[in-house]
């Protein structure tokens, strides 16, 4: 029902535009702000989620499959990225017995 | 495509022989595929045809100068192969893993030089960083490696996202990701869309972020500490050629508009001269040797966005000033895997010149071609790279040179331990073939480019 008026109401690229953007800020936010790794991975699939948000809308408005098709390749790469990351978190955690981003610092002189 | 072809199959074939547990197998693979690779690329350039014609995607077009840019990655790749090797002499374990990786690692480089479309663009971009975040992880024991791995890691995926952002709303104001027809599209456009202008500065951000230009600079000292010394040269130079000429002809030719090019080159301009000061400055101040080389390296990426506001044969004066850079960072890498200095201070390096007579010198050439001193190549790259800016841009030539100044300070320090005597006898530093013959590559490359300049220009 919902979901039914919100389309007759008619909704623009524009909407799409802003909730993308939206959604991304949260994102980089999370990146900035938060201090626990897997937090931070998942800021960044926020990320590439608006991004995904963002090219299927404009992929519509133009009525051609290149934004849908490439939303599958950034699909196809965030897991492969999600992956290694986690590799990497798990080796870290065998170290430190934590995903605090605060307690990898050895590297600083 | 042919050598495209070759350098992921030697990979593959790498990844497989693995299972003998003999490393020199899994090297000797490697280095037969990149020599084949090499020879396939320069029989093309000279002959003008691809061995294998049919195989062909519109995507990907391996013209003269991409295929210029992919024999530098991988002449650069069997050098960073050969001085990765010691490492697996006394622990044979990963070599398969390792040497595979940094295969598929060049494939995506040369994938980054020849595409002309954003998807393969994006999917070089991410062939290239991926393994990458695993190399730089490869030393499983020492949890410096690790911590380098996971931020690379995270910082490389945040540029990954904001690139991917901005692309998205270039995509909106062009309604295409082939690089041509974005090309025309902003040529016919009347006002410039400030969407396309968002994402022009968004993908330049990402583009500063990986090349690790400031003041997104902040992960590449630690990173490059962190990481086993072979791969910090990898990072030095293979990605960096690839990422510098992919985001060249990304700028150069699609967003190079008039008002376009003014609207981010002032950004850049910013961005060179934070990042000449902040490389420079922070560089006098360090005592880890690979430190040292990060901060240099930041400088040398300051020097090489100047080829974004100046103008003339900007891609040949980019594969000369990166590829001797490229010699030069392999070259004094190859002479830290050899000294082997555990807290890979500057000050191991001290009394070289009576421990091996012949590696000390290859570090003083390749301190020498860093900071820009005659007759090595760096000098000539230099030469060029700065000639080429100055009409452009004169006043960032003058600060550029007054940063060249201050760098010479940082290399001639390092220079002047490695001649002086140590203060008590040291061993005698012994070197495998391998590590000799890359040396000499090295050494070669950093001099002899010198002398063939006349004949390129």
């Amino acid at each position: 029902m919902l979901l039914a008026t919100l389309f007759e109401s008619g909704v623009k690229i524009e909407h799409y535009m802003v909730l993308a953007t939206a959604l991304f800020v949260i994102g980089v936010f999370g990146v900035l702000y938060r201090k626990n790794a897997i937090i931070l991975l998942m800021c960044i699939e926020l990320m590439l989620n608006a991004v995904n948000l963002l090219l299927v809308a404009f992929s519509t408005y133009f009525g051609q499959a290149d934004g849908q098709l490439f939303v599958f390749f950034i699909m196809v790469v965030a897991a492969a990225e999600a992956t290694v990351g986690l590799s990497i978190l798990v080796l870290l955690y065998r170290n430190t017995r934590s995903t605090d981003i605060r307690l990898f610092n050895k590297l600083k002189n | 495509m042919d050598a495209l072809l070759i350098v992921f199959a030697s990979g593959l074939i790498s990844l497989f022989a693995a299972f003998a547990k003999k490393p020199w197998l899994v090297v000797g693979s490697a280095m037969a595929g990149l020599l084949a690779a090499i020879i396939v690329i320069i029989g093309q350039l000279q002959t003008g045809k691809a061995f294998f014609d049919f195989l062909k995607y519109e995507g990907l077009a391996f013209d003269q100068v991409a295929l210029l840019f992919s024999l530098a990655i991988c002449v650069l790749t069997l050098l960073i192969v050969g001085i990765g090797y010691e490492r697996f002499k006394e622990n044979p374990v990963h070599t398969g893993e390792y040497i595979g990786l940094l295969l598929f690692s060049a494939t995506g480089a040369m994938i980054m030089t020849a595409y002309t479309d954003m998807f393969m663009f994006f999917l070089g971009l991410e062939i290239l960083s991926i393994p990458i975040y695993v190399m730089a992880g490869s030393n499983k024991a020492d949890v410096r490696s690790s911590e380098a791995s996971l931020k690379y890691f995270l910082t490389g995926s945040f540029a990954t996202g904001v690139f991917l952002f901005g692309l998205a709303w270039v995509y909106g104001a062009t309604g295409t990701f082939k690089l041509q027809e974005i090309q025309l599209k902003i040529q016919e456009m009347d006002t410039l869309s400030p969407i396309l202008m968002i994402g022009v500065l968004l993908i330049m951000a990402s583009f500063i972020f990986k090349v690790g230009a400031a003041p997104f600079h902040f992960w590449s000292p630690d990173v490059y500490d962190g990481a086993p010394p072979a791969v910090t040269g990898f990072m030095a130079s293979v990605v960096k050629i690839a990422a510098f000429f992919a985001f060249l002809k990304m700028f150069a030719f699609c967003f190079g508009r008039g008002e376009l090019y003014d609207f981010w080159k002032g950004a850049l301009v910013v961005m060179i001269v934070i990042t000449l000061f902040v490389g420079n400055l922070s560089a006098l101040r360090q005592v880890k040797f690979k430190r040292l080389l990060a901060y240099s390296s930041i400088t040398h990426v300051g020097y090489t966005l100047l080829l974004f506001v100046s103008q003339g044969d900007v891609a040949g004066t980019l594969w000369f000033y990166m590829f001797s850079y490229g010699f030069s960072i392999v070259g004094i890498i190859a002479v830290a895997i050899a000294v082997n200095d555990s807290e890979d201070r500057i000050e191991g390096l001290r009394g070289l010149g009576k421990r091996n007579p012949f590696l000390a010198i290859v570090g003083i050439v390749a301190l020498l071609s860093l900071a820009g001193i005659p007759p090595t190549s760096g000098f000539f790259a230099k030469y060029i790279l700065f000639s080429s800016a100055w009409e452009n841009a004169s006043w960032l030539v003058i600060i550029a040179l007054i940063n060249s100044g201050i760098s010479i300070y940082y290399y001639l320090k390092v220079l002047v331990t490695i001649a002086s005597p140590a203060e008590q006898e040291q061993e005698k530093i012994k070197l495998s073939p391998l590590t000799i013959a890359v040396l000499t590559i090295a050494l070669v490359g950093m001099l002899g480019f010198s002398f063939i300049l006349p004949f390129l220009y």
